[in-house]
């Protein structure tokens, strides 16, 4: 979902190099259009928006939430999407006190299949000004950062995750690790 | 999907998008002549190899000297791509001056870009339309409208996407064989058409050139100095493999906001020196940054280390990736850190800013742990310079920094 963050067109490259038929699509789209792609899972992008206020959400991110809402498939949100999934189920994300741009140092609580194989902790490049301060009641949080307590969740039972770093951009090095289990969660998914 | 995903890495197959977009373009053009818009670099070169395989010589590649190339650049460019296997006969438009007074007067970087932008179009439509072409054929890559549509920069190639209508305005219309492909690819397809690797490995050079890296008023002054230090700094880092690598020139004035006295504090706290060996300035002239996917037009931070302290702990990359977030994150004004290399006293008003990265696809980048050494040489060399009075090196990664400083 192109949720007009520049970044977004590096998900689709990423997704492309793992050799998935992948679309950017803007989260307006109608959700009848958007089944009769049939796709297999959502992936959302980040953006330059803020979520302090879910209630006054406009634009993009009020369309992204609607999808979060009422899309049943695996999903990965990143950046201000990992935000507004957060705040969709009830969490709380306010402004950091200590934004963080660039190289961030990942430490890694549990992996929860999306975080397979990068235990202990990884180098992530981020870029916000925002983060989830409580993680919404059914998800966990698998990882952190000496600036940022959440900085990756799962939903307890469905295949719904939140990264707050970007495993789209190349300074992320190990963000293709977190695509490929992200794509065998979504694979698995589709057998049962 | 469980199929495609045992397949191996898929790439970027060039021999495939080459038989596509040439057709394309056979189609677009229809016998008739486009003008090609080089700059010697490689996104626009290998944009014009690809025309030239779908058009032959109904391509005819122009050079406009802006007037911000680098010493002797138009004359080195016609000449380098008129041999083999480019071949390809590049005619100069000279308008250096036009540019020169369409920027004069303007400080900020979008004012300068724009006016650059505007300039550029004038002379090609010009030219469009002594040859009668419909068509202009330019080098965009997918970086280029992807920051000028997320509002970081305006980009001096792209103007659809902006809301300019190019046939309305100009009179003609543009074609872009690579607007969705990164530079990496780029780079990839230019091995493909044979590029020598001294032009397909060629560091970028922005298309406004160094009125980009000329930050603030322009003068010819700061332009001539700026033109010298890039050539000190081309050479000096030239054998290091950096993706990108360059001279910029800022004023030295510095900003006297009362919110900005506690920078030194929180850069002697980041390094853990004690304050006695920390000093920061923070520059009055606003550079380019991105932070949260948001364009930041924010403040330079430059800080002096002791040479003591400079040559023992100056250096190590942690310290000073911790100096730079320490900065950044406590003041939400200033989006770039650099640290100061070598200064002489005696009130001259030039800086000159040294940036090197690494980077893939240009959308990231981290700062190049240049050997101290070499910067302490570029530093003796630049001070030369009559009107230089300090030499900086930058240490922001993208983001918070952007790579070009406007």
């Amino acid at each position: 979902m192109y949720v007009k963050g520049q970044y977004n067109h590096l998900i689709v490259r990423n997704l492309k190099e793992l050799g998935v038929e992948s679309k950017l699509l803007p989260p307006s789209v109608p959700l009848e259009q958007l089944e009769s792609i049939k796709p297999d899972a959502l992936v959302m992008g980040g953006g330059p928006q803020s979520v302090r206020s879910p209630n006054q959400l406009t634009g993009e991110l009020a369309d992204a939430a609607r999808l979060i809402r009422q899309v049943d498939l695996p999903m990965l949100c990143i950046c201000v999407t990992h935000q507004l999934l957060a705040t969709a189920f009830g969490g709380v994300t306010e402004a950091a006190r200590k934004p963080e741009f660039g190289p961030v140092e990942i430490s890694v609580i549990e992996e929860g299949r999306i975080l397979e194989g990068l235990k202990p902790s990884f180098t992530a490049w981020e870029s916000h000004n925002d983060e989830v301060v409580k993680a919404p009641e059914g998800f966990h949080v698998l990882a952190k950062s000496n600036n940022c307590a959440i900085e990756a969740m799962r939903h307890d039972s469905r295949p719904i995750f939140g990264v707050q770093f970007h495993p789209e951009v190349s300074h992320t090095v190990k963000g293709v690790d977190l695509f490929k289990n992200f794509l065998h969660i979504v694979e698995e998914h589709k057998q049962t | 999907m469980g199929k495609r995903l045992s397949v191996a890495i898929q790439g970027f197959h060039p021999s495939s998008f080459l038989s596509e977009e040439t057709a394309r373009l056979r189609e677009l053009a229809q016998d008739k002549k486009v003008i090609s818009a080089v700059s010697g670099g490689v996104d626009s070169t290998v944009a014009t190899l690809v025309a030239r395989e779908a058009l032959g010589d109904k391509l005819l590649p122009i050079m406009i000297d802006t007037g911000f190339l680098r010493a002797g650049e138009p004359e080195r460019v016609k000449e380098r791509l008129a041999i083999s296997p480019t071949s390809l006969k590049v005619r100069l438009v000279h308008a250096s001056g036009r540019f020169l007074a369409s920027i004069k007067g303007k400080g900020t970087a979008e004012e300068k870009r724009e006016k650059f932008r505007e300039t550029f179009y004038q002379v090609l439509k010009e030219e469009a339309e002594r040859e009668g072409c419909q068509y202009i054929l330019q080098g965009t890559i997918a970086p280029d409208w992807i920051e000028t549509q997320g509002g970081i920069k305006t980009q001096h190639n792209i103007l659809e996407q902006v809301g300019i209508d190019p046939a309305s305005t100009y009179g003609f219309k543009i074609i872009e064989p690579l607007a969705d492909l990164y530079k990496d690819q780029v780079r990839t397809l230019g091995r493909h058409l044979n590029l020598p690797s001294e032009l397909s490995e060629r560091q970028p050079f922005p298309g406004p050139g160094l009125l980009v890296r000329c930050i603030g008023n322009v003068t010819k002054e700061k332009i001539r100095v700026l033109k010298e230090a890039t050539k000190i700094v081309e050479t000096s880092l030239a054998p290091f493999n950096y993706e990108q690598y360059f001279a910029a020139v800022i004023e030295s004035k510095f900003a006297k906001d009362l919110s900005l006295e506690t920078v030194s504090e929180t850069a002697s706290e980041a390094l853990g020196l004690p304050k006695s060996e920390v000093h920061a300035d923070v520059f009055e002239d606003r550079v380019t940054g991105v932070k949260g996917d948001q364009r930041c037009y924010g403040l330079l931070a430059g800080v002096k280390l002791s040479e003591e302290s400079r040559e023992t702990y100056g250096w190590l990359q942690d310290r000073l990736r911790h100096l730079q977030a320490g900065i950044v994150e406590k003041f939400p004004d200033i989006t770039r850190v650099a640290m100061l290399v070598k200064e002489r006293r005696g009130g001259r008003p030039l800086s000159i800013l040294v940036r090197a990265v690494s980077t893939r696809d240009f959308m990231t980048a981290a700062a190049s742990p240049v050997p101290w050494k070499i910067l302490k040489d570029i530093g003796q060399q630049v001070l030369k310079e009559q009107s230089v009075s300090r030499v900086y090196y930058d240490i922001t990664p993208k983001p918070p920094g952007t790579i070009e400083f406007e």
